[in-house]
This record gives C-alpha cells, sequence and structure tokens, in this order.
C-alpha cells in the first residue's frame, strides 16, 4: 500500500503523520463514538447509509495505521513470552468482579493484577486494544460479530489467566446475545 | 477571582451577536441576560435586544416590570428610532430593548421593516450588541442572525434539540449562501447546480460548494470565500451528565465533517437549579447567586469567546 493512503489516513483521524498509537486510538474511539447509532451529537445529520460508509472508512483508516505500525520492528519481544501467558506477578490489584455478573470487569481486573496495560495484552493477543477495552467495559454494540469475538476472549481470558475461561466466554457471550436482542425488541 | 481583560475592537462598534439555536426553552434568554451582564460588569456598554417578537419576556430576566417602550413602537411611530425604545435596566452598563407586548402580526416583520431595524442594530451607542432571537427557524429570526457579526447557537443535549440546532444551521447557511449568490449575481449557476442535485451527489452545503466550484472555478472560490466568516458558535447548555460534557465538540467535528462548516465550540453550562430559583424571583442568576455553577460556567464562556 502506498505512502499517499497512509497520509490520507492520518488526515482522516485529523492527526499528522508522526502521532502515537495512543492518539490514534484515542481519534478512533472518539470517531466510531460519534458516527455509531446511539450518538446524540449526529441526530439527525446521519442516516444509516451514512453511518456505514463513515464506519466503513473510519475502520479502514485505522487498519491502515495499525498496519504501518506493525511493519516498524518491535523492540526486544522476547520468543519464549510471546506465546505463552504472562506470569503471575503479586496481586495488589483484587480480583473480586463475579465472572458470571461481570465478566468484563473480571478480566480487567485479572489484567490489572498482573500489572499490565492493555497494550501488552494487545500485542500477545494481536487483538486490538480498543477491541479489548470493549470487552472490559461490555460495551456489546462495538464488539465484533460473536464467531470472533468467541475468539478474542479466549486469547483475553488465556493471557491473564483466567482459571475457567470457558465459564467466562460463556457468560460473556450470554450477556451479548442478551444485549442484542434488547436492541431488536 | 481573575477578570479577563476585555480585547478591545475599535473597529467594529458596536460589535452585534446574536443568539439562536432553533427550539425553545434551551436557555437563550438566561445566557444572553447571563452574557451581557458579565461584559456589563467588565465596562462594556451592552445593549440586550429582545427579538423573540411575540414571546419576548427579556425584562423578566433583568427583574423588569412590563416595559414602557418596545419594538412595537417602532411600527406605530415610524419617525421612533431603536435609540429612542432604548430601555435603561437596574444594572450599569447594560440597556435592554424590549419586543415585549407586540402586537400578534409583528413576528411576520414585513421586509423593508426588518431591513431598517437591522440597520439601526449596528447604529445603537453600544459596545456590544446581543440580539436575543425567538425559537424556529423562520427567514426573520435567521436574517438577524447571519446579519449579526457572531452567531451563537444554544443546544441542550436532548434529540430534539440537537435536530433543530442542525435544521437552523443548515438553514442559516443556506439562507447566507443565498445571500452571497445574488450578490455575486451568479443565481443560475447556483440553479442549474441543484437541477442536477440528483446526478452530482449534492446532499449537503458543502457538496453545493464544491459543486459551484467545479463548474465556475472563480465564482466557486468567491462564494467560499464569503462563506468562510459564516462560523457560528456553540453552547451545550443544561449539561448533567458526564457523557455529555464532550457534546459540542463532537457537534462541531459532525458540523465540519458532513455540512462543511466551521462551528466554534464556545463552552459548555451544567444544570443548576438556582438559574430557576433567581427566575421565579424575578432577578438575574449572576446577580442573586454569583457563585453558582451557571454563573462561572457563564463566566468562563465570556473569558473563551474572541470579543
Amino acid at each position: 500500500m502506498s505512502e499517499d493512503s497512509l497520509q490520507a489516513s492520518f488526515d482522516f483521524f485529523g492527526l499528522s503523520h508522526d502521532a502515537s498509537i495512543d492518539e490514534v486510538e484515542k481519534s478512533f474511539r472518539e470517531l466510531r463514538n460519534l458516527y455509531s447509532e446511539g450518538s446524540l451529537a449526529t441526530y439527525s445529520l446521519l442516516d444509516d447509509a451514512d453511518r456505514q460508509e463513515k464506519l466503513a472508512a473510519l475502520r479502514k483508516a485505522y487498519d491502515r495505521i495499525l498496519q504501518s505500525y506493525s511493519h516498524t520492528p518491535d523492540s526486544e519481544v522476547d520468543p519464549e513470552r510471546e506465546a505463552g501467558p504472562f506470569p503471575a506477578k503479586s496481586l495488589i490489584v483484587n480480583i473480586d468482579a463475579d465472572l458470571q455478573q461481570m465478566p468484563g470487569l473480571f478480566l480487567q481486573q485479572s489484567r490489572k493484577a498482573l500489572g499490565l496495560s492493555l497494550q501488552d495484552v494487545a500485542k500477545r493477543t494481536k487483538v486490538r486494544a480498543s477491541i479489548l477495552q470493549d470487552i472490559e467495559e461490555q460495551r456489546f454494540d462495538f464488539l465484533p460479530a460473536p464467531v470472533y469475538l468467541r475468539g478474542f476472549l479466549r486469547e483475553f481470558a488465556r493471557m491473564v489467566n483466567v482459571p475457567d475461561a470457558d465459564a467466562l466466554i460463556d457468560a460473556f457471550m450470554a450477556r451479548d446475545k442478551n444485549d442484542k436482542e434488547r436492541k431488536i425488541d | 477571582m481573575t477578570r479577563p481583560v476585555p480585547v478591545e475592537k475599535p473597529n467594529i462598534k458596536p460589535h452585534v451577536w446574536a443568539i439562536g439555536g432553533g427550539k425553545g426553552g434551551v436557555g437563550k434568554s438566561a445566557l444572553t441576560t447571563g452574557i451581557a451582564m458579565t461584559l456589563a460588569g467588565q465596562g462594556q456598554r451592552c445593549v440586550m435586544i429582545d427579538a423573540d417578537l411575540g414571546g419576548a419576556n427579556l425584562h423578566t430576566f433583568l427583574g423588569m416590570s412590563s416595559p414602557e417602550h418596545t419594538i412595537s413602537d417602532l411600527f406605530r411611530d415610524p419617525t421612533k428610532n431603536l435609540q429612542d425604545i432604548l430601555l435603561a435596566t437596574p444594572f450599569e452598563n447594560l440597556g435592554l430593548i424590549s419586543g415585549a407586548r407586540a402586537m400578534l402580526n409583528v413576528a411576520n416583520l414585513k421586509h423593508f421593516q426588518k431591513e431598517k431595524l437591522i440597520r439601526q442594530v449596528f447604529s445603537l451607542e453600544a459596545d456590544y450588541i446581543f440580539i436575543d432571537l425567538g425559537a424556529g427557524s423562520s427567514f426573520n429570526v435567521l436574517d438577524f442572525f447571519i446579519a449579526a457579526h457572531n452567531g451563537l447557537m444554544v443546544v441542550t443535549p436532548t434529540p430534539t434539540s440537537i435536530e433543530n440546532t442542525y435544521h437552523f444551521l443548515r438553514a442559516a447557511y443556506f439562507r447566507k449562501l443565498r445571500h452571497v449568490i445574488r450578490d455575486l449575481k451568479v443565481e443560475a449557476l447556483v440553479d442549474s447546480s441543484l437541477d442536477d442535485k440528483e446526478k452530482s451527489g449534492i446532499r449537503s452545503p458543502r457538496d453545493l460548494v464544491a459543486e459551484l466550484r467545479r463548474r465556475d472555478p472563480s465564482a466557486g472560490e468567491e462564494i467560499d470565500r464569503a462563506m468562510m466568516s459564516f462560523s457560528p458558535g456553540l453552547i451545550v447548555n443544561q449539561v448533567q451528565r458526564h457523557q455529555d460534557r464532550n457534546l459540542g465538540k463532537e457537534m462541531a467535528l459532525a458540523c465540519k465533517d458532513f455540512l462543511g462548516i466551521d462551528v466554534t465550540m464556545a463552552g459548555s453550562v451544567r444544570t443548576d437549579e438556582q438559574v430557576l430559583m433567581a427566575l421565579n424571583s424575578r432577578r438575574p442568576t449572576l446577580s442573586m447567586f454569583p457563585q453558582s455553577n451557571f454563573a462561572k460556567d457563564v463566566r468562563q464562556i465570556v473569558q473563551k469567546l474572541e470579543w
């Protein structure tokens, strides 16, 4: 892909080409909120087709930029740690969230207990930090299709040493389904 | 409390602001009063004009009883002008031109009456004029809005208010565009562009200006330049929820993105029950509760706006 499309992608976010990944993430999240169906700020301004078009363009620009970042070699990734879960650190954060009721929060607490940032987990799981955050916050509107979501949850759970990953995935998927059915009603 | 030093703009006097935004009851009059009182308190000579003909009540916000002279006097007696009906208020440096007790048909100003009124606004003896507009997007409202040096739109975090604000913004933009087009004598160009609307995919003001540029680059450029000055400010009023603090910024982004209109975020004002308490006592919030959230937020807006 050309440098032009990369520049255009940064322009899309209103950022300069040397913007950090955090800035891109932040802008991505803001714009995605703005163009999403529930957005108050664009109420009556956009119709469904406008939103879809805008969200698709947003995703494309975002992917283009992420791709450019992944080409920059990561500094010193330990190949042994690359594949496996993170070693347990001393538990500073209590994991007290109910796995059934709040699976997203449970993942977040598990992650924090290991002293990991979203970016740390994103690097290992190859799942975007913004998606991981949506999972933690249980923002079902923004989450990918169940077929992908299941895999992301498994990776996430594995990385942060969730003891019973299957139970967590089932609990999460059930909530996702409920949320979407409620929207349709 | 630190007071901002007002920037003098001696070349434009009076500086005219219009406050609109489509929906009624979003706080246009309360904010107009608050902003004007803040500047008057800093020694600037301010005049508020109640242009909500048919529903005027700025005098009540200032704690004044039913005014003696109002805009309707002008229509009864053509020899009178705005300066003649300027009322003193209980506050130093602050004058009021009331639109109260206007005859029912005054809301439908005749064209020449409107032109005359607008001309007189710009010749008033003052540093700042604030025109408090009525609800809706009628031509009378829009013409005051686009005639002013600066426009401010007031929106609340509700779908109805947001919808009306976008409607108002589009309507004001097209109204101004119509004036620019008339002045440049390129009506035919615009008509032909709009005739092929479907083909050329014109859906927003920005699309239209882009199409005009494509058809006639030099005229398009002039239109573009003239329309650049259309850049209203936006105040989000009655902010309650944390997530609504970003509403103004988001709306400004959406306006730029979809309408091609630069809207400036002027600030947010929190919901404050003291506004209602003050109104019920028929006193301005800023004088009754100078330390209220409303007063603080209004002062911040005044400080931030370029005067």
